[in-house]
């Protein structure tokens, strides 16, 4: 899953992106909001973490453009403003949450899967395809009862197909959604780590989880 | 007399007593005097009856009515009594009711008679009127009036019981006095009521204050309706509420912007430690995280440093000493923490204060001042941009100015700098060590030792704050 981070005091960001990342997000990162702005339209990220005091463009600025551009990127305001009145104007511009600093990292970690589930209508934190078992919260995966060992990437790869489990996942929403904007993979390197999936999920004499659909990509789940 | 009510009761009833008392011994006087007048004529109206009865036949002196059985004299109960003397002092005639006893011999004329009080035989009060007048004379069987050589004058004095006089003084006494006690118990009864009525007004207005709590300080009190008496006391109550309520105001938004500035530090720290926290990490990556925590601690530090000077100053909890300063040397010793951050950032800095110039004034204040331009200017500077500091005396004072290029903030924006929590821009980059709180120190330090603090920006982008100091002190305005 793909985050922007708007965050302009450096030490938060350093850890939040460094967290996020550890966490299994593709996180891009920025400080200021114009740029901010810019980011949030080229790209649809699955979640946008906005602090509202910006230098360049104050957030809720940012959020209204971002609206007015008809994105529909799930927008988590992240603040030092406490105030009622300023929860209610961010949630009403069109935030769909809001977190006030400081805050538990658990708490953040917990409202953006919150956020993620929502944005691909998956109520359950568990999500069971076949006989395989992904677990949102701990981020551990099982196929016939056998734990899964995946890496960050593996994961997350897994984790955007699971969500969007029986629908054709192109080439290119899986690089915007798990690749972070500066990085420097190359282009087949989707190709490669489903490989590498198809390679640790797989068992014989069970149907395939992973299809490739020629010229449009791959969807998770077996044939029906 | 502390209370209004009983002042004012008091007051009006002191007043009423007093007015009372005039007019009671007016109209007792003008009374008295008109009855007593009255007396009096109707005595001298007797006399001069008595008078004008009285002949003289030679040595003989005759009253010619019977005047002694006219019934005023004739009463058993307060008789009127007459006595006549002879020009030597004999009593030629008195009246049956005197017996024998005297009258008090008074020698007025007919024209002016003389009157005078006296006790009368039976012990009453009583007045008497005395005259000397000539009487007629009977020869060869004519009577004369005119005065002759024989002509004896004669000394008449007429009293009369006046107990009924007495009597209705008394009356009218009594009555005005009556008459003032039920006016004074009327008064009170009215004057309590309005007195209640006339200060009910006042304690409308005690009872609103009485709600106003810190909370809703912005009720504002009285009516349009209010006495005009009260309308100057309703326009200053209500300046003294604005005036609180914007202190209390500006203390709610200080201490919020105190604590929204310390949100985002403790928020970095938090983060920074749980994030490390989540997993197990070789020995970089713990000294990374605590060092960056350390570098949030440090900030934090500065900040609340800012704001412990801020609130000595304002409490006057600040000494100061009073030094001969060396300007252009201050101001180098001052830039060198900063010089590292402005080579990074190709910033050229150069001191054009004159190496002579100096002025007498708190060199650490003075150093705090300088040292907060100096870091606002580096952080605020374009990279490659120019700061750069000037001096010069005017009249008693020292100007010095701190100024950068690279300035984005609009004239009306340069005003602002001094508030407390004020930036060009609303990010939270630097927050610690550039939360807002440096320029407003500067202008308190200023104004502490005398001086004042103003900044301007041009169209081409500079920044300049202008310091203008007292060239020499002579007192200190905070002790």
């Amino acid at each position: 899953m793909r985050l922007l981070l708007i965050e302009d005091y450096r030490p938060l960001q350093k850890s939040l992106a460094k967290g996020l990342r550890e966490a299994g997000f593709a996180v891009d990162i920025t400080g200021d909001g114009r740029e901010g702005l810019w980011y949030a339209t080229s790209n649809d990220y699955d979640v946008i973490i906005l602090d509202l005091m910006l230098p360049g463009m104050d957030g809720l600025s940012l959020l209204k453009k971002l609206r007015a551009k008809g994105r529909q990127s799930h927008v988590l305001i992240l603040t030092a403003k406490d105030t009622i009145e300023d929860r209610v104007t961010g949630l009403d511009m069109g935030a769909d949450d809001y977190l006030v600093k400081p805050f538990a990292f658990e708490e953040l970690l917990s409202r953006l899967r919150a956020l993620m589930r929502r944005r691909y209508q998956e109520k359950n934190s568990c999500i069971h395809i076949e006989e395989m078992r992904i677990d949102l919260t701990t981020q551990r995966v099982w196929r016939c009862r056998e734990e899964l060992q995946l890496t960050r990437r593996e994961y997350a790869l897994l984790e955007y197909l699971a969500m969007r489990a029986g629908q054709t996942v192109s080439r290119t929403d899986i690089w915007e959604h798990v690749y972070e904007f500066n990085s420097s993979a190359s282009s087949n390197v989707v190709d490669v780590y489903i490989g590498y999936l198809r390679k640790k999920i797989e068992r014989p004499g069970k149907p395939a989880l992973i299809r490739t659909v020629r010229g449009r990509g791959y969807i998770l789940g077996a044939q029906v | 007399m502390r209370s209004l009510r009983a002042r004012l009761l008091v007051g009006m009833i002191s007043g009423i007593l007093l007015l009372l008392i005039v007019f009671s011994v007016i109209i007792y006087t003008v009374v008295r005097r008109t009855l007593v007048n009255q007396f009096d004529a109707s005595l001298a109206a007797t006399a001069q009856i008595l008078a004008a009865s009285v002949e003289q036949d030679g040595d003989k002196i005759e009253l010619e009515l019977d005047i002694q059985k006219m019934p005023e004299f004739q009463r058993v109960e307060h008789p009127a009594y007459f006595q006549l003397w002879r020009h030597n002092g004999a009593v030629a005639v008195r009246s049956a009711s005197l017996g024998t006893d005297d009258l008090l011999r008074l020698d007025g004329s007919l024209d002016a008679p003389v009157f005078r009080a006296l006790q009368t035989r039976s012990g009453q009060p009583g007045r008497a009127v005395g005259f000397k007048f000539a009487p007629k004379i009977e020869s060869r069987g004519r009577k004369r009036y005119q005065q002759s050589a024989e002509q004896q004058l004669l000394t008449l004095v007429v009293a009369r019981d006046a107990s009924g006089l007495q009597y209705q003084l008394r009356f009218l006494l009594w009555l005005l006095l009556l008459a003032s006690l039920g006016t004074i118990g009327l008064s009170l009864l009215v004057a309590v009521f309005v007195v209640r009525e006339g200060l009910s007004p006042l304690n409308l207005l005690a009872a609103e204050i009485a709600v106003i709590r810190e909370d809703n300080l912005a009720v504002r009190v009285g009516t349009e309706r209010m006495p005009a008496e009260m309308v100057p006391i309703r326009k200053r109550l209500n300046e003294l509420l604005s005036r609180l309520e914007a202190s209390f105001n500006r203390e709610r938004r200080f201490t919020a912007d105190v604590a929204h500035e310390l949100r985002t530090p403790l928020a970095g720290i938090r983060s920074s430690l749980e994030v490390t926290l989540r997993r197990t990490r070789d020995v970089n990556e713990y000294q990374a995280s605590l060092s960056d925590c350390l570098t949030i601690a440090r900030n934090m530090q500065a900040m609340m440093d800012n704001l412990l000077a801020l609130a000595r100053i304002d409490a006057h909890q600040i000494t100061f000493r009073r030094d001969r300063i060396q300007l252009a040397k201050l101001v180098n010793s001052c830039w060198r923490p900063f010089s590292g951050r402005a080579i990074e950032r190709s910033i050229v800095f150069e001191n054009r204060i004159p190496g002579e110039m100096n002025c007498e004034s708190d060199p650490n204040l003075l150093s705090i001042v300088l040292s907060n331009l100096l870091d606002n200017a580096v952080e605020y500077t374009n990279k490659e941009g120019q700061i750069w500091t000037a001096g010069r005396h005017a009249d008693n004072s020292v100007e010095i100015t701190v100024a950068n290029t690279g300035c984005r903030l609009t004239d009306e924006e340069a005003s602002q700098v001094f508030d407390c929590f004020w930036r060009g821009d609303l990010s939270r980059t630097n927050t610690g060590m550039h939360c807002g709180l440096g320029l407003a120190l500067v202008q308190k330090i200023i104004r502490a030792l005398g001086g004042c603090a103003a900044a301007e920006v041009t169209s081409t982008g500079i920044f300049t704050v202008r310091l203008s100091l007292p060239a020499k002190r002579e007192s200190l305005s905070i002790q």
